[in-house]
């Protein structure tokens, strides 16, 4: 029997029966409908947060005060048992470091004019921008002679724009009080767009030459670290340098933290791996019960079609030939619904992409194609084997 | 077409045929025992008798639906004792027309299809498949029916097809079993007519039926009662 009878056999004996065969394949269709949309899901959440953490900088290493545990967050008001001299060594360690800025921070309260907005002092410097976190939208970024000498200009986040000047409105140049000092601003950064945890922070920002910001607040000890590495692949090396460092001022691990965004990707990621992976084998159930459904009307079909299997025995067909007959039929019942979920479960992914980040990728689109054929395969053995094995003299006796 | 005339399209020999397995209790019982005829090309053979005789253990055995349990049975010369069931599958298919009571076409299937499911099984390209089934349904007088389902056809234009399915193939021999079994009397006479013509050219038949009348319209019969073939005589021909 050629290949092309076999499918026109296979798709006619589906067609004639359309409800039933739609019916049947239903179970496949949610199956692998919904495992297309929770993996597009998971997949799309992962490819959100490497970006997010990707826009951080592969590059780069982050030493925090005390112990920081991913659960609980960075601790508040920990005093660094480090100073800024550290942080100058750090930077100049050489390869693979090529340069740490310390940073520090506090929560202040700005004003100009009648208005007031309570925002986060950053004390950074000129190196800040090219972290590559945040851009600048108005005006220009303060370089190292400002740095330098302590000049008492500001970088104002979105947010501070906003609030204390209005849409519209020129800042730049203007005068605006911290802590009873004067200040002037130079530049505004750029509108960040919120999600994720803390990037909405970046708009609340008023970032100022660090030298300036220890005056202003009198903190004398940085909160953050920023050192960035030659490559990506460098940031271990540069880590345990960093770690070598500290333990030979007799500090423990209690009193810093070194993170590298990579290590705390690849264990977030893995972790939404795992929930995808969980989700979808729920999911998958309903491909088992869809796999009952496709055996159980393939033996009503067999039944049905004795006499037409004892016919087609008669005037020669073989035991392979109705094997195959019924296998194929049940296989493309199952890969038909297969097709239909994968166009579903697409749709919908789609359509969710307005409101998060959804991903169908071609491994899971395959990967669906190839468990309904093996779905097929599975629920249509025993039927097309029982088809088969079927006597032609019992078989055209049948009433 | 090298073929000698002598060798017989199906030979029995000795043939015995029970069922029922006595190794796990059953009680054995003899269909059929110590059959022995031959049947030759162009005959036309009735096999007659009273239902459960052993006329349907004859018809399968001939049939190659089933093998015997003792003696030979040879088609045109094979002995079928050693062949494995897809060489019996094939035999069927290439030397032998199945006719039966109940039609057995493909509901919802066109005359055509119908007609051309034994090629299927020969594995003849769809063209092919296609002339040659339409040959021969114009030959049983359906030419203009060749699209119409089961459901959209009579009782004898029903069996027509599936005379036409039997002789697709150019078989050897075409078994039909109470061919008008399921007909009004017209369309039984017509059926006769049309087996009587293809016996003028030249196909060889045997034909099952408990109608003495039919069975008077072949030239030789095979009347069986208790497994056993109790006449085997050509009919006098008026």
């Amino acid at each position: 029997m050629d290949v092309v009878e076999l499918f026109r056999t296979a798709t006619m004996a589906i067609r004639t029966n359309k409800t039933r065969s739609f019916l049947t394949a239903l179970g496949i269709i949610i199956g692998v409908g919904s495992v297309i949309l929770l993996v597009s899901i998971g997949t799309g959440l992962q490819s959100f947060v490497t970006k997010e953490f990707e826009s951080l900088g592969s590059n780069v290493l982050y030493i925090s005060p005390g112990r920081v545990s991913f659960t609980g967050g960075p601790p508040q008001n920990v005093e660094a048992k480090f100073d800024f001299d550290d942080v100058r060594r750090i930077g100049e360690m050489g390869s693979p470091i090529t340069d740490a800025s310390g940073m520090i921070s506090r929560g202040v309260t700005v004003k100009y004019r009648n208005k007031s907005f309570y925002g986060s002092i950053a004390g950074v410097n000129e190196k800040y921008m090219d972290y590559g976190n945040v851009k600048i939208g108005k005006g220009r970024f303060f370089n190292k002679n400002a740095v330098e000498r302590s000049q008492m200009v500001v970088v104002i986040g979105h947010k501070v724009y906003k609030e204390l000047f209005g849409l519209g409105r020129e800042a730049i140049g203007k005068e605006i009080d911290i802590a009873g000092i004067q200040v002037t601003v130079i530049g505004v950064l750029e509108e960040k767009g919120g999600g994720f945890g803390g990037a909405a922070d970046d708009n609340s920002y008023v970032l100022m030459p660090v030298t300036a910001a220890m005056k202003v607040t009198g903190i004398k000890k940085p909160a953050a670290v920023m050192v960035r590495t030659e490559s990506p692949e460098a940031t271990a090396l540069a880590a345990k340098k960093i770690k070598d460092y500290f333990y030979r001022k007799d500090l423990t691990d209690d009193d810093f933290t070194v993170m590298e965004p990579k290590e705390l990707l690849s264990s977030i990621n893995s972790f939404l791996g795992v929930i995808t992976g969980a989700l979808s084998g729920i999911a998958a159930i309903s491909l088992v019960v869809g796999g009952i459904g496709i055996a159980n009307i393939m033996f009503v079909s067999v039944t049905e079609r004795t006499r037409e299997i004892g016919l087609r025995k008669a005037v020669g067909a073989t035991y392979k030939d109705i094997l195959t007959q019924f296998l194929l039929e049940a296989i493309l019942l199952s890969v038909l619904g297969g097709f239909i979920g994968i166009l579903i479960g697409s749709g919908l992914s789609l359509l969710m992409k307005n409101f998060i980040e959804t991903a169908v990728t071609p491994g899971s689109v395959m990967l669906s194609f190839g468990i309904s054929c093996a779905v097929g395969v599975i629920s249509g053995l025993a039927p097309a084997l029982r088809a088969a094995k079927l006597d032609p003299i019992v078989a055209l006796r049948w009433e | 077409m090298a073929k000698s005339q002598n060798i017989p399209v199906i030979e029995f020999v000795e043939v015995d045929k029970e069922y029922g397995n006595p190794n796990e209790g059953g009680q054995v019982v003899e269909a059929l025992s110590d059959a022995t005829f031959k049947v030759h090309r162009g005959e036309f053979v009735a096999i007659t008798g009273p239902s459960g005789s052993g006329k349907s253990t004859l018809l399968h055995l001939i049939g190659l639906l089933d093998r015997p349990s003792r003696g030979k049975v040879y088609v045109d010369g094979t002995e079928i004792g050693q062949l494995k069931d897809n060489e019996l599958a094939s035999l069927r298919n290439r030397k032998l027309g199945f006719v039966f009571q109940q039609f057995n076409l493909l509901a919802k299937t066109p005359a055509i299809r119908n007609v051309e499911l034994p090629l299927v099984y020969q594995g003849i390209s769809a063209k092919d498949r296609y002339e040659r089934a339409k040959k021969e349904l114009e030959a049983v007088g359906l030419g203009d029916r060749l699209g119409n389902k089961p459901s959209q056809l009579s009782g004898g234009q029903q069996q027509r097809v599936a005379i036409a399915r039997a002789l697709v193939t150019n078989p050897s021999l075409l078994l039909a079993d109470e061919p008008t079994g399921n007909l009004d009397t017209k369309s039984g006479i017509e059926i006769m007519k049309l087996f009587e013509d293809l016996h003028h050219k030249g196909v060889t038949m045997i034909l099952v039926t408990h109608n003495p009348e039919i069975a008077l319209q072949a030239d030789r019969q095979i009347v069986i009662r208790d497994g056993k073939i109790e006449k085997d005589v050509k009919n006098g021909r008026s």
